[in-house]
Formats: structure tokens, sequence, C-alpha cells
């Protein structure tokens, strides 16, 4: 029987299916204790092991390795779950298992997502309607039957009744599920089952639907959105360009639409930093020092190298805190702003921590760039998130600052209110 | 289905022995076995469920609210469902109320085939077995349910399998086309 360590997040919608799996065949699927997600995926070790960086991701007893979610659920079911010995069966188990990823699962992250606030609103997103089509063809394929293959649970229910859960929790409120009643009927059933009780926990159906808060993410979207804001961004942009920059460009004509304008900035776009003095700090040097070495030699080496006349260190608190829910959900917050700041990485580091735990929990970190403004300003591709966070300059010479360092640089102690470390992130 | 038949056969379903099944003088059903006889539809079940390590049985008792649920739905099989199915205006009333019930439910009680599943089943399955493929279409949900049971290896028992497929066909059809 199949043995192993399961890598995953909590409550990972992918990772219940190996688990919800296991619950049947008795498979012993451990869960990796202190995985920290977008640190221990990222690790060299981890990604020896699975070169593709994501989870869920599964190390057998024997130390072999798989990723992707349906073949490690599939490894760890039994014979009944893949469809018993008849091989149309098995296809059919198959069938539903591509159907999950390639159809549900874009479909529900694509609609779910944004209002979760881990991704961008899309306009003329059809997410609404590609999971209303899915619904309808799960619900003439339930009215006639108990379950999706055969006459017993296999891992094509437990596959699509995992990569529904999102939508079932967020989306379908009671009027919008009341058109798809066989897929209610089939979901509660599958919901109820002892060994999906087991792993599913503390789920209830949607009450009512969550809703896209423009106010909370205002600006978050606006710098995303489709056409019509490019114009307010380019506006926004026009007016925090540095005087330097916007001397040497040509004045865009009046004309020119939104579009036109981005094209035209387009081949602009390199480093905003290297307008600024180098000074005699290498954040290189500085970032190897913090990987490879203890928090006790880097930390230092930080402050004896550290140029304050060329660089700057900050202070950035997320304005939201009252709005955090689940703590995998802040770490896609801030592991999102992250890429989105890709481009800034060279010239910055940062680390950011999460405080407290589900249902009650604080961001903020310490940030660390070249030139002695708000980083953020310099490009429009870095203000999609910074509006969210309020800045403080450090100074970098007092003592507040240096305790702050040693506590964000190190993730140890807690927020201002007493909230323990939870999960740190570090931008480099 | 008579009684005599039904116990007979849901005492295969749970793998335990029909032991003799009779309806004693007063017309009472009884059941010897090891020497130990007990008699009434309900009870008898009971019993079944309690010697049999099947998943059926255990989920038929898995709780006390569950084992109350599935004796109330035997005692309503026996008593009302079953004379009922063989009469032509109560049949259809049956039908349509267990239609209902199955629009929203995948079992009778909880989320598991339990004894109450089989004692309706058998209750109505010389009914459902009347009915013409038009007029199944009438009671998609109920059909799903019965297909369901039927098409388990044991409840089937190497029995006739009542066709359901040409409705299925029309169901397809006219859920595509809405
Ligand atoms: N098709 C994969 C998708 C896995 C996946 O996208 N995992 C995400 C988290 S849910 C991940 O690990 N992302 C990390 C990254 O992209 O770097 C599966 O089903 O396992």
């Amino acid at each position: 029987m199949a043995t192993g360590t399961l890598y995953t997040y909590p409550e990972n919608f992918r990772a219940y299916k190996a688990l919800i799996a296991a619950q049947y065949s008795g498979a012993q699927v451990k869960v990796a204790e202190n995985f920290v997600f977008g640190e221990t995926n990222k690790s060299a070790e981890f990604l020896k092991k699975f070169p593709s960086g994501k989870v869920p991701a599964f190390e057998t007893a024997e130390g072999k390795y798989l990723s992707e979610s349906n073949a490690i659920a599939f490894y760890v079911a039994n014979e009944q779950l893949r469809g018993g010995k008849c091989p149309l069966a098995q296809a059919e188990v198959l069938q539903w298992l591509s159907y999950a990823d390639n159809e549900i699962v874009p479909a529900s992250c694509s609609w779910v997502f944004p209002l979760l606030g881990i991704m961008p609103q899309q306009k003329n997103s059809t997410a609404k309607q590609d999971a209303t089509a899915i619904l309808s063809v799960l619900n003439n394929k339930l009215l006639n039957s108990t379950f999706l293959v055969g006459e017993r649970i296999t891992l094509a229910d437990i596959v699509v009744f995992s990569s529904l859960l999102h939508l079932y929790q967020y989306v379908l409120e009671p009027k919008v599920r009341a058109e798809f009643g066989n897929v209610n009927r089939w979901f509660v059933t599958i919901l109820n089952q002892p060994q999906v009780k087991a792993v599913v926990k503390n789920y209830t159906l949607c009450e009512t639907a969550l809703v896209f808060d423009p106010k909370k993410y205002a600006e978050f979207i606006g710098k995303t959105g489709g056409a019509s804001d490019k114009k307010q961004q380019a506006k926004a942009k026009e007016e925090k360009k540095p005087k330097e920059e916007k001397k040497k460009e040509e004045k865009p004509k009046e004309e020119l639409d939104a579009a036109e304008e981005a094209l035209l900035a387009e081949p602009k776009s390199k480093d905003p930093f290297d307008a600024m003095p180098k000074g005699t700090f290498n954040f290189d040097d500085f970032k190897r020092s913090y990987s490879n070495e203890d928090e006790s030699v880097s930390i230092p080496y930080f402050w004896q190298k550290f140029d304050p006349e060329n660089y700057s260190i900050w202070f950035g608190e997320y304005k939201y805190n009252d709005e955090l829910s689940k703590v995998f959900m802040s770490c896609n917050l801030i592991t999102g702003m992250f890429q989105r700041l890709d481009k800034m990485r060279k010239q910055a580091f940062a680390s950011v921590c999460l405080f407290g735990e589900d249902n009650n929990s604080t961001i903020s970190g310490v940030w660390v760039w070249r030139g002695q403004d708000l980083a953020f300003t310099l490009s429009p591709d870095w203000q999609i998130d910074y509006d969210c966070y309020s800045w403080k300059k450090l100074d970098a010479s007092s003592e507040e600052t240096k305790k702050l360092v040693q506590q964000y640089f190190s993730w140890t102690g807690t927020d201002k209110d007493g909230r323990k470390f939870n999960q740190g992130k570090i931008f480099k | 289905m008579c009684e005599v038949e039904t116990i007979t056969k849901i005492a295969k379903t749970l793998g335990v022995p029909a032991g003799e099944v009779k309806l004693n003088s007063e017309k009472i059903i009884t059941r010897t076995n090891n020497n130990n006889t007990v008699s009434g539809f309900a009870t008898i079940l009971n019993v079944l469920a309690q010697e049999s390590k099947s998943e059926i049985a255990r989920n038929s008792t898995a709780t006390r609210e569950i084992a109350a649920d599935v004796y109330q739905w035997i005692e309503f099989a026996v008593l009302y469902v079953a004379p009922g199915s063989k009469d032509k205006h109560i049949s259809h009333q049956l039908l349509r109320d267990f239609n209902k019930l199955f629009a929203t439910k995948s079992y009778l009680v909880g989320y598991f085939i339990t004894l109450a599943d089989l004692a309706i089943f058998y209750a109505i399955y010389n009914l459902v077995k009347s009915l013409s493929p038009v007029e199944k279409e009438n009671y998609l949900n109920l059909s799903r349910w019965f297909d369901h049971l039927q098409q388990r290896p044991e409840i089937r028992q190497g029995g006739q399998v009542l066709n359901f497929t040409t409705i299925y066909l029309h169901g397809w059809a006219k859920g595509t086309h809405v």
C-alpha cells in the first residue's frame, strides 16, 4: 500500500484529492510539517525532487517523487477508486479527471480568485458562463446517475468534487445553485461521506455569494483592468513619473489613446533604478549572505555594508488587516505582490511577515531599496499593490530600526498587538 | 414482492443466512435461524442487520438517529407502500412522492444505502417493473435511485435488470435542449 509524505499548504483543494483517496484505500499519507508555501517549494532541495516547484507533491516512502494532484490521488487510491477492473470504467474515471482539470478548475479559479482578492479581476471574463455551462453538463449527467462512474464512488467523484469546492463555498449561493439540483444532491452526498468529512473540515455551502469589493481593491483593479482603466493608469503614470525621466521623454500627443500611449512607453521600461547612484551597497552580496548564512551572520553583514546615502529602509503595513481571513490567502497576497514587483528585485530586498492565525492576522514587512523615495512610483508596473500598504521610511541609524530589521529578517517576534509570527516571505 | 421473498433477498444482500422464513398461522412473518425465532418484518430486518458485517448493515445502524429513521421507513414500506403499490391511485401518488424526495437526496436516510432503501426498493419493485418507458420518464429521480440499487451486484443477485436506458436517452436530450 502506498505510503509517503504529501507537501501542501493547508486546505488546498488539490491536496484533498489524494487525502480523500487515502481515506478510502487506507494508504498512509502524511502531510509534511512546517511546509511554508513559496519557501519550501522553492528551495533547492524541493526543486531537486519536484522540478515544477508546485504543490501538492508526494514523496513515497521508497524515495520516489510524484507531482500533479491527479497523479498523486491515482497512486494512493485503490482499484475501486480507479474504476475497478473494467477498462471502460477506468477510462471514464480518466475522462472526469481531465474534465476537472481542463474545464472546471480554470473556470472556478477565474471566477472565485478575484473575489478572494488573490487575483486581479478580469474584464469581460467568461468564467461565470463557463462555470454555468459546466454545471449544466454535470446536472444532466447526475440526473440519471448517482455517481459519475458506475454505482460507487470513484476518483471521478473525488476529483470533480474537490474542483467544485470553491464554487460551492464562495459563489453558488442558494438561488444560483437551485438550477443545478442534481449536482447539489450529488455534491452533498459526497461531502457527507465519512472519508470525505475526515479531510474536508469546517466546510459550509455558500449562503451569500462573495462580491468583488471595489473599495478595498479599487487601486488593485484600476491598474490591471481593461482598456477603460488604462487612461487613468496612464494619467497616474504621468503624474508620478520623476522629473528627469519626464524631460528625456517626448511629450506624448494629447490625441494618443491609452493603448497607444502604453505601447509608446513600453521600450523605455529599462530599470528605473539606473537613474540613481549605485553607492557602495551591493544587494547581490547581501542576498547571498542572507540565503546561505545564519541571520547571526547576515544581519551584522547587512549593517556593515548598508549605505544610507543611497539606499533606504522602509516599513510597510497592510491597511486591510481586518479583512484577512485564511492564512493561505494572505500568503498568496504577499507572493502575488512579489511577482508583480519582479522587475524591482535587483535593487530591493524585503521580508514580509504574516502574524497571527486564520481570521486574526496582520501583514507587515521591512523593505530596503536603492534611492531615498518610495520606489513603487518609479514604474507603473509596481503600483498595483503598494496602495494597500501604509509606508514609513525608517531612520537607518536608530535603535528602533535595528530592532525591526533584526525581527523581520530573522522571522521572530510578534506584530505590534502581540500576534505571533506565522509565516514570512522574502523578496530578493 | 411478497414479504418472505423480500426478507430472503435482503438476507442475501447482507450476507447472512435467511434461515427459515414463512408466514405463521396468524399470517405474521417469522424467521427461524439456529433455533431462534423472531417475528415481524421490521424486527427480522433488525436481527439480520445485527448479524451482518456488511457495509449496508453498518450504515443502517451507524447512529441511533439513523437506526430510528431506517426503522420508520421499513415500517412504512411494509404497512403502506407494499399494499399501496397495488392500488392504481395510491401507487401513482407514491411514485410522485418518491420522485420528489429523490430530487434532493441520493438515499432515503443519510448519505448511503441503508435497509430503508432496500425495503422500499422491494416494496415498489413490481410497480416499477410494470411502468412503460414513457411512464418512467415522469419519475427520473426515482429511476436514478432505483437503477443505482439494482445495478449493485449484491442487490441484483444475478436477477433481471429493469430497463432504464431508453428513458436516459430521453432525459439527456431533454436536459440538453432547455
Ligand atoms: N496541475 C497541478 C497544479 C498545481 C499548482 O498549480 N499548485 C500551485 C498551488 S495550488 C503551486 O504550487 N504554485 C506554486 C508556483 O506556481 O510557484 C496540480 O493539479 O497539482
